[in-house]
């Protein structure tokens, strides 16, 4: 029940234009598993944009990120009967595909080196400024102190395992471990 | 909230993205076969979802939606009988469907009885013309509103050949003292929504989308609540009461 009520907590927090475009989304999966290309393609001219600026924040590179929006767009169209709008968003459902994606290229082509520059110049405050004042997301991840909450924005947003997020914050690995387990016990004691 | 189980943390580090080799595979097994712990997963995603719309929209090259039109061209594998059960989960396509399912006669008489009712809370001859008007054209376009909460029907937006667009709505709408509904359509995203009504109570209206293109298929048209003289930002700020995308009338 804990899941349920979090779902249409969430759903609730949006603002409305975000609401008529959840609506949207959720229409063109059903059409998508219909075997309507123009659904899909509604998705793409919709989104498209923000999936490449998800996939670039892991994966840096814009060729690398539209891979990782080309796969996503296959997976989304074979796999758009498996979206369930009860269980979720349909924007949750769409992001995490991307995001998947986007980790599987990270993992197997484009691990952070030490020497990776693009990583030194991430800014967990500022992503965390860009979410709307009402985000209980936002309120929540401000509760937690600083560096423990950056745990969640590097590993969710940048796709950093938890060696790289080790090495970027230069502590054992072990304290890593305790921080994400903490900081997301924090977030689900939050947000409900 | 009691302590997170097992299940939630896997849930959370598979969401966050921090599962890899065996566990990441077994992860994904399990939101196949096991339907609480999928529900774990889903919930997790909810709750970092606002994280996802802090990317920068970044424009992709042109050339990439030819390369996903080329690798989609084959339908689904499992086209049919699971996108029925989609289709039906969508709720406000059911509306449409029931709408058009009914057929137009049957709709009309449903327009008639509710114009009746309405008619009989708020005097107006306007409404028995419009109900006249109705009669005599039928509309390309119609739009059932329904309430997302309740999934009742709460007005009918009509777009007619000539251009004329019209709402007519099914039910009375309580409006506390200093507001006032306002009347929405998302006909372009990148423009956002325009508002093209404003009414104290519900009655009748006939919309203005003069200064837009002609209603297409699929254009949401939504209902908010919002302070007396509409919205001062110019988008909705208010509870969307009702919502609706324009189907074409058979």
């Amino acid at each position: 029940m804990a899941g349920n009520g979090t779902i249409t907590a969430g759903a609730r927090s949006f603002a409305p234009f975000d609401q008529e475009r959840e609506l949207q989304l959720a229409a063109a999966l059903a059409r998508c598993a219909a075997g309507d290309r123009a659904a899909l393609q509604l998705i793409y001219n919709s989104e498209a944009p923000r999936m490449i600026g998800v996939a670039r924040r892991i994966l840096f590179r814009q060729d690398l990120a539209e891979e990782a929006v080309h796969d996503a767009f296959v997976r989304i169209w074979r796999g758009a009967a498996g979206f369930d709008p009860h269980r979720g968003s349909a924007r949750s459902w769409l992001y995490a595909v991307v995001r998947n994606r986007a980790l599987s290229i990270h993992r197997d082509e484009h691990r952070y080196e030490t020497s990776d520059e693009s990583a030194e110049h991430i800014d967990c405050e500022a992503t965390l400024s860009r979410m709307p004042e009402t985000s209980t997301l936002r309120r929540c991840l401000e509760r937690i102190d600083r560096p423990r909450r950056d745990v969640v924005v590097l590993a969710y947003v940048h796709g950093m395992s938890h060696g790289e997020l080790a090495g970027k914050l230069r502590v054992p690995l072990g304290t890593v471990k305790s921080w994400v387990r903490r900081s997301l016990f924090a977030l689900q004691e939050c947000m409900g | 909230m009691n302590e997170p189980t097992a299940d939630d943390a896997m849930a959370a580090d598979y969401v966050m993205g921090l599962l890899e080799g065996a566990e990441h595979a077994a992860a994904e097994r399990r939101i196949e076969t096991d339907n609480a712990f999928a529900q774990a997963v889903s919930a997790w995603r909810e709750r970092l979802a606002d994280l996802d719309a802090t990317a920068e929209e970044t424009p992709p090259s042109p050339a990439l939606w030819q390369r996903i039109a080329e690798a989609t061209k084959i339908a689904p594998i499992d086209a049919l009988p699971s996108a029925r059960a989609a289709l039906r989960g969508a709720t406000l396509w059911n509306n449409i469907r029931f709408w058009r399912g009914a057929g137009i006669g049957g709709a009309f008489a449903t327009l008639l009885f509710a114009t009746i009712m309405i008619g009989a809370l708020i005097t107006s001859r306007q409404l028995r013309n419009d109900m006249i008007a109705l009669a005599q054209r039928k509309p390309i376009y119609v739009a059932v509103l329904v309430n997302d909460t309740t999934k009742e029907a709460g007005a009918i937006v009509n777009a007619f050949a000539n251009g004329r667009v019209e709402l007519i709505p099914l039910r009375p709408i309580d409006v506390p003292a200093g507001r006032t509904l306002q009347v929405w359509t998302l006909w372009d995203r990148a423009i956002g929504p325009k508002s093209i009504g404003l009414t104290g109570q519900s009655r009748t209206l006939q919309l203005d989308l003069q200064s837009l293109p002609e209603t297409v298929p699929d254009q949401l048209f939504e209902i908010t609540l919002e302070p007396e003289g509409g919205s001062p930002i110019g988008r909705p700020t208010g509870p969307i009461l009702f919502k609706g995308n324009a189907a074409r009338a058979l």
